[in-house]
């Protein structure tokens, strides 16, 4: 009696364990992710409402920040030496400061290692570091998220991308001690990413409309980065990261649209669909035109598995002509793409996509083992039915 | 003679000049054919710059003078493949187009009455954008009849 009290009580502690890890905190709702994840907290509607608020005056703060840094660059651009296409400023909390060294460096490092010397867009990168102490007037700087404002919005031949630092780079490019070497390297490679669209801009120029359209339509999801490198199975993403036995590969293919997964199953007609996605016949092209990207990869949720260099695998493929061809082509998307490719696009990308993730199998399928215990249960239970009826004689 | 009319061309030309290399690039250009069709003493050469996408147009007017010859030239940086240049009547409607000479399109008008016309620069091809593109409207020595 005693030992079945104990278990009854194992048991009640085991059940409220499990409610504390998956059910909602009072008064929010559980979020849509699986339901054997743990549930995040989502906060309360007013909470939400607040957090909806801060992520539209971020938004549109951004937006101003670019557009005052229009008007402050001119002087500046104009001063810049003939032959330079990169201008760096630095600014906290709104006022502009020196950039530090380490900074300039790494990012002339940046533009050099991406190819660019003096192109037809220039890019203006204004770096935002970090203030010492919380500001409790306004929401703060999200530092994940990068803003651009295209050349088209400016003078036609400046693209500019205002960088958050965050915590982290603000310490390390004050001259913070940080454990271990100096990071130049992930410094040049923060700041290399950081220039996304602009290195792009920089590298080919403005986009014919069409492409423009579709990369804006999209969030520029398919140009983050315009040096991809090596190409293997280790990108940058947890499906890249992880092996197929695991859970943690599967958790990421659950929650991509489903053109994304029939690509990783190497079916050509999602890969098509999940490149030409946004893609317009009479694309609509705001003004003034800014992009906002989350650069915590771990915060996306791609429409393409290891999209973000999927243009600058494209220009790689084909070379520099051909690319210039089709990034400033007035046909559609899909057939510049195609002309470029000299493939249809379907067929490329799934093979592209077979260079960073194992292809999957879709569909109803029954597991090995299953089927072999299946069958061997079945056989037996013949053989048993069959023994059974022929030792069973009627006279 | 000549070398005097181009340097006194060439002398309402800004001395420094700055800018990108595409932007040199077409005022160099500018310059070297205006230079070369010559230009007529006392009356000012109109000069235009800036840069366009593919497919894009600009326009500006300007007066020309009756029985004045004309030569509107148009030059553009070396990623653009082709230009084209047309003249408008004062009403809006086409005189002359000229898109056969890829990017350095040239149109001779001598005008009847002194009017303000209109000038368009459409960058058909250009494979790094944008192109930079300079039109000069340069008034042209009358012939003596």
């Amino acid at each position: 009696m005693a030992s079945l009290r104990r278990w009854i009580l194992v048991g009640l502690v085991g059940c409220f364990a499990l409610a504390l890890a998956y059910l909602p905190p009072r008064g929010a709702t559980p979020s849509e992710r699986s339901f054997f994840m743990p549930q995040s907290r989502r906060g309360t509607p007013a909470r939400q409402r607040a957090q909806a608020l801060a992520d539209e005056w971020r938004g549109a703060d951004a937006s101003l920040r670019l557009l005052r840094a229009r008007r402050e660059l001119q002087g500046l651009l104009r001063e810049a030496r003939a032959g330079t296409s990169l201008v760096v400023v630095s600014e906290s909390a709104d006022v502009a400061i020196p950039t530090p060294p380490i900074v300039d460096s790494a990012i002339h490092v940046a533009w050099r290692q991406l190819g660019l010397g003096e192109t037809k867009v220039r890019v203006a990168v204004i770096i935002q570091l970090a203030v010492a102490t919380a500001v409790h007037d306004r929401p703060a700087i999200e530092e994940g998220i990068a803003a651009y404002l295209a050349p088209d919005s400016t003078d036609r031949t400046t693209c500019i991308a205002v960088l958050p630092a965050g915590n982290y780079w603000t310490r390390v490019f004050r001259g913070a001690r940080v454990s271990g070497r100096l990071p130049f390297d992930a410094a040049v490679l923060t700041l290399k990413t950081g220039l996304g669209p602009c290195a792009f801009y920089a590298a080919y120029g403005t986009p014919g409309k069409s492409v423009r359209g579709w990369l804006v339509s999209r969030g520029w999801d398919l140009a983050l980065t315009v040096d991809a490198g090596a190409r293997g199975r280790q990108g940058n993403s947890p499906i890249g990261m992880a092996e197929a036995r695991h859970y943690s590969y599967w958790e990421p293919i659950y929650s991509l649209p489903p053109t994304a997964v029939a690509c990783i199953a190497s079916r050509p007609e999602g890969c098509r669909a999940a490149v030409l996605a946004g893609a317009s016949d009479d694309p609509a092209i705001p003004f003034p035109d800014i992009v906002r990207i989350e650069q915590r990869w771990w915060r996306r949720i791609p429409r393409l598995v290891e999209g973000q260099r999927f243009l600058a695998d494209v220009a790689d493929e084909v070379g520099r002509d051909r690319f210039l061809r089709f990034w400033t082509s007035a046909l559609p998307v899909d057939t510049a793409l195609a002309a470029a490719l000299k493939r249809p696009v379907g067929e490329w990308t799934a093979d592209w996509e077979r260079g960073f993730v194992q292809p999957i199998r879709l569909g109803p399928a029954a597991p090995l083992g299953g089927v072999v215990i299946a069958l061997t249960i079945a056989v037996f239970a013949i053989v048993v039915v069959a023994g059974t009826a022929s030792r069973r004689q009627i006279r | 003679m000549r070398i005097i009319l181009v340097l006194l061309a060439v002398s309402g030309i800004p001395r420094v000049l700055v800018g990108q290399r595409w932007e040199r690039q077409v005022q160099e250009r500018v310059q070297r054919t205006i230079a070369a069709v010559g230009t007529s003493p006392g009356l000012p050469v109109v000069r235009r710059s800036g840069m366009l996408n593919t497919d894009e147009a600009a326009s500006f007017q300007t007066t020309l003078a009756q029985h004045t010859p004309y030569a509107i030239i148009a030059v553009c940086d070396d990623d653009c493949s082709r230009l084209q240049l047309t003249l408008l009547s004062p009403s809006g409607s086409d005189i002359a187009k000229e898109r056969n000479s890829e990017s350095l399109p040239i149109l001779h008008f001598t005008a009847e009455t002194t009017a303000v016309y209109g000038i368009r620069v459409v960058m058909e091809g250009c494979r790094w954008n944008p192109c930079w593109y300079a039109v000069a409207v340069v008034p042209l020595r009358k012939n003596p009849s």
